[in-house]
């Protein structure tokens, strides 16, 4: 076995600088291993290669649902997947699954084992990519060689990856700072960049975030991630012409890269282009085609009316995930709501009574299921069926029912010309719509327009919320700027018009978070820190970003 | 349909040689392990290696190899390649050692390359016509192989040196192996020739070493 520090003194040599850093060796008898394949040979095989370099802790399991199971129930080091898992769930969808629910350990090194034909696939998903992958036939020699590098750079960022996973962004920030100036060698040095990008997203904060970025091209000037980073950056500091710049490069140079068709997507959106944002949605459904971005172009297809469109994502969507971890009820829900606008009643009930029979009638769910029916119920023409349905929709309603529901209830209530109803749930629907207000409004706006309160809609979806909007987006891009003044200045213009705006108040209290990372504690940012932050706890309580807030406080406190 | 078929059984092939060897591999982990055993286990090597080069090579002549690109580490990469090189463990298994190792000293990087040690390759590509010049070498080696690569603004090149006879004595690539050896397929090189093409051109070449021995080189046309 040769000297893993090696590669290090290599670098050094070429930079010219002294080494700090000694890597460990790497004590394989101490790990945790996970090896999933749906061919128990292969299972087998892979276990044997493992138990050979001294893992002695190995689970298998024979597919994904299995695979989920025991990654809830236990702590792994490693993760060995195979891509082609079954027809329901590829292990890319179950990688994605586990990063997009946050059940993967920032310390789990996930690595997949893919045949050739499928590497690309792996290769293009940058958004939710492995540690690794390698190729199949992989020999024993290989894989550990492989494996102790990866568990090399693991051991130098694992106090980072520890507060990665206490969600601690504050000390990932400056462990992975205090990690660089150990190291010279670039790949190294690249990871504790990116590790440190993420934490400083999951802050929210902006003022470092480019920085970090520019430091990471300034190694490498052709790492995906790091263009894709620079990009995202500039978006969130509201430069979308510079970001959009960058993502059509990446495109350019890689047409087959969905996170940058995805960026391109967002920045389009910021720029209230939907049309344009669900064209660019619809390339990357097509590179790489999972459920959620099925379920994601049904949406946007329902809200601009391309009712067809949408029925053929929302049925590729329910038929991906069917059988599968990825599978939602709510995919029934959408395709039903786009087959009665489409004029097919029947084919609605047939999908909520008949598909989607073995889901149970509760919460938002049951509420937009039976609101869903009543309108097909009224459609068909069995009026008797679709009065009883609001009124078990509303049965159901508690404070935390979600704004979608609501929003169904009420077009239900105008079609049936309940007009009192249908005006009240829609209100609602965007008063408690919080930081999806947006995607609410345009939801509630279709609703309307659909059943005819053309008339309405302004009176509904403004309510003075258009000004306060408009000052709370003043507020974040002064704040992107670290102007942090003048931000202060809007967000309390914003909150004198409505003093209990949810985006107004998650400004504020972001804006203070910042203002006291950058210039240290002062006890009236302070003490103005924690209101804001109180009341955003009694208004929309445990929300997983207020939640975040607060250990952010905590952190820059010392609480 | 018939293609189809074809693609099937070659790929059930391939998956059921990667499993013989999995468990020719385990089978020689055992201390009491016969030799047939570790002479069953280096066959399935070299017909698994000469699969795969046959399939990559025919990927090549019909559709053309595309490359994955990526950033590739060129000194872990070297080192990656000899710790998991299945010709450089088969070698030290032979009756006489053979030493397999990345020659430092041999590394020179022009002081004009921007980026230093890291190229843009199709990482699966070229390792695997590296190990196949690595295997040829072992082969011929006397006792010792060295891998090594220098980089200029617009060309790198890989090189395995091995202290064994001078091609041109034995007839280059279709050299007559030591007895006992298998037979060099001479896939070896139009492997290489092929991965250098798609990576966008090069060359590759066996020649004399100037102290004696054998020297390779494949050469990329690519920006460093």
């Amino acid at each position: 076995m040769q000297d893993r520090t090696d590669a290090n003194s290599m670098a050094n040599m070429l930079a010219g600088k002294q080494e700090t850093f000694e890597s460990e060796y790497i004590r394989f008898d101490a790990l945790t291993a996970l090896v999933i394949d749906d061919i128990g040979a292969m299972r087998h095989a892979l276990r044997s290669q493992l138990q050979w370099m001294g893992i002695n802790s190995i689970k298998v399991a024979a597919d994904a649902q299995e695979a989920l199971q025991q990654v809830e129930a236990n702590h792994y080091d490693l993760v060995l997947c195979d891509y082609n898992l079954n027809k329901a769930t590829s292990g890319q969808h179950f990688l994605e699954y586990l990063r997009s629910e946050r059940l993967l350990s920032a310390r789990t090194i996930f690595v997949m084992v893919t045949a050739e034909a499928e590497y690309a696939y792996v290769a293009n998903a940058v958004e939710f990519a492995p540690d690794d992958y390698i190729l199949k036939p992989c020999p024993e020699k290989k894989l550990r060689a492989r494996l102790e590098r990866l568990f090399d750079r693991r051991n130098f960022l694992l106090p980072a990856l520890a507060a990665m996973d206490d969600k601690n962004y504050l000390q990932v920030v400056s462990e992975c700072e205090r990690l660089m100036t150990l190291v010279s060698n670039e790949r190294w040095l690249l990871a504790a960049l990116k590790l440190k990008a993420e934490a400083l997203l999951a802050l929210n904060d902006t003022t470092d975030l480019l920085k970090t970025y520019e430091q990471a091209l300034a190694l490498r000037d052709n790492v995906p991630w790091v263009k894709i980073g620079i990009a995202r950056a500039r978006m969130l500091l509201n430069e979308p012409d510079a970001a959009e710049e960058m993502a059509r490069q990446i495109v350019a140079d890689n047409p087959s890269y969905v996170a940058a068709y995805e960026l391109l997507a967002e920045i389009r959106r910021m720029q209230k282009d939907e049309e344009g944002a669900y064209l660019l949605m619809e390339q990357s459904a097509k590179i790489l085609p999972t459920a959620k971005r099925f379920r994601s172009n049904a949406e946007s297809a329902f809200l601009l009316g391309k009712l067809d469109e949408a029925k053929q994502y929302a049925e590729s969507a329910i038929r991906l995930s069917n059988g599968s971890i990825t599978e939602r009820p709510d995919d029934y829900l959408s395709l039903a709501h786009i087959q009665t606008d489409l004029g097919d009643p029947q084919g609605a009930i047939h999908t909520l009574e008949k598909s989607a029979r073995r889901f149970e009638e509760k919460g938002a769910y049951g509420i937009s299921r039976n609101a869903i029916l009543a309108q097909a119920y009224f459609d068909a023409g069995d009026k008797a069926a679709a009065k009883r349905l609001p009124e078990r929709a509303q049965r159901l309603l508690t404070p935390e029912s979600g704004s979608s529901a609501l929003n169904l209830i009420g077009k239900a209530a105008f079609k049936m010309g309940d007009s009192v109803l249908g005006l009240k749930m829609l209100t609602q629907a965007v008063q408690s719509s919080g930081l999806e207000r947006e995607r609410i409004a345009r939801h509630v706006t279709k609703s309307m327009i659909d059943t005819g309160q053309h008339d309405k809609v302004e009176e509904v979806i403004d309510a003075g919320q258009r000004r306060v909007l408009a000052l709370v987006d003043e507020a974040r891009k002064s704040m992107h700027v670290a102007q942090f003044d003048a931000a202060y200045r809007k967000v309390l213009d914003a909150l004198a018009i409505q003093s209990d705006n949810i985006e107004a108040l998650f400004a504020a209290a972001q804006l203070h978070l910042l203002w006291l990372k950058r210039d240290g504690i002062d006890d009236d940012v302070q003490e103005r820190a924690k209101s804001y932050l109180a009341v955003l706890d009694k208004l929309v309580p445990h929300n997983e970003k207020v939640m975040g807030f607060y250990r952010f406080y905590d952190q820059l406190t010392g609480a | 349909m018939q293609q189809t078929l074809s693609a099937l059984v070659i790929h059930d092939i391939k998956n059921s040689l990667a499993l013989l060897e999995a468990d020719l591999e385990q089978l020689n982990h055992r201390a009491d392990a016969p030799d047939e055993a570790r002479k069953a286990y280096q066959r399935c090597i070299e017909l698994k290696n000469r699969l795969i080069c046959f399939l990559t090579l025919y990927k090549h002549e019909h559709a053309g190899l595309k490359p994955n690109i990526s950033e590739v580490e060129l000194f872990e990469f070297l080192e990656d390649l000899v710790a998991g090189s299945q010709s450089a463990m088969l070698a030290s298994r032979h009756g006489h050692a053979i030493e397999v190792c990345v020659a430092d000293l041999g590394i020179r990087i022009a002081p004009e390359v921007r980026r230093k040690g890291v190229a843009s390759l199709d990482e699966y590509l070229v390792d695997l016509a590296l190990e196949s010049a690595l295997n040829n070498a072992v082969r011929y080696a006397a006792s010792k192989v060295d891998i090594w690569f220098e980089q200029d603004a617009d060309r790198l090149t890989f090189f395995v040196l091995d202290d064994g006879p001078r091609p041109t004595r034995t007839g280059n690539a279709a050299q007559e192996a030591s007895p006992g050896k298998p037979a060099s397929t001479g896939l070896g090189l139009s492997l290489c020739k092929a991965v250098t093409e798609a990576h966008g051109g090069g060359s590759v070449a066996l020649a004399d070493a100037p102290g004696g021995g054998a020297l390779f080189t494949m050469a990329f046309d690519i920006a460093g």
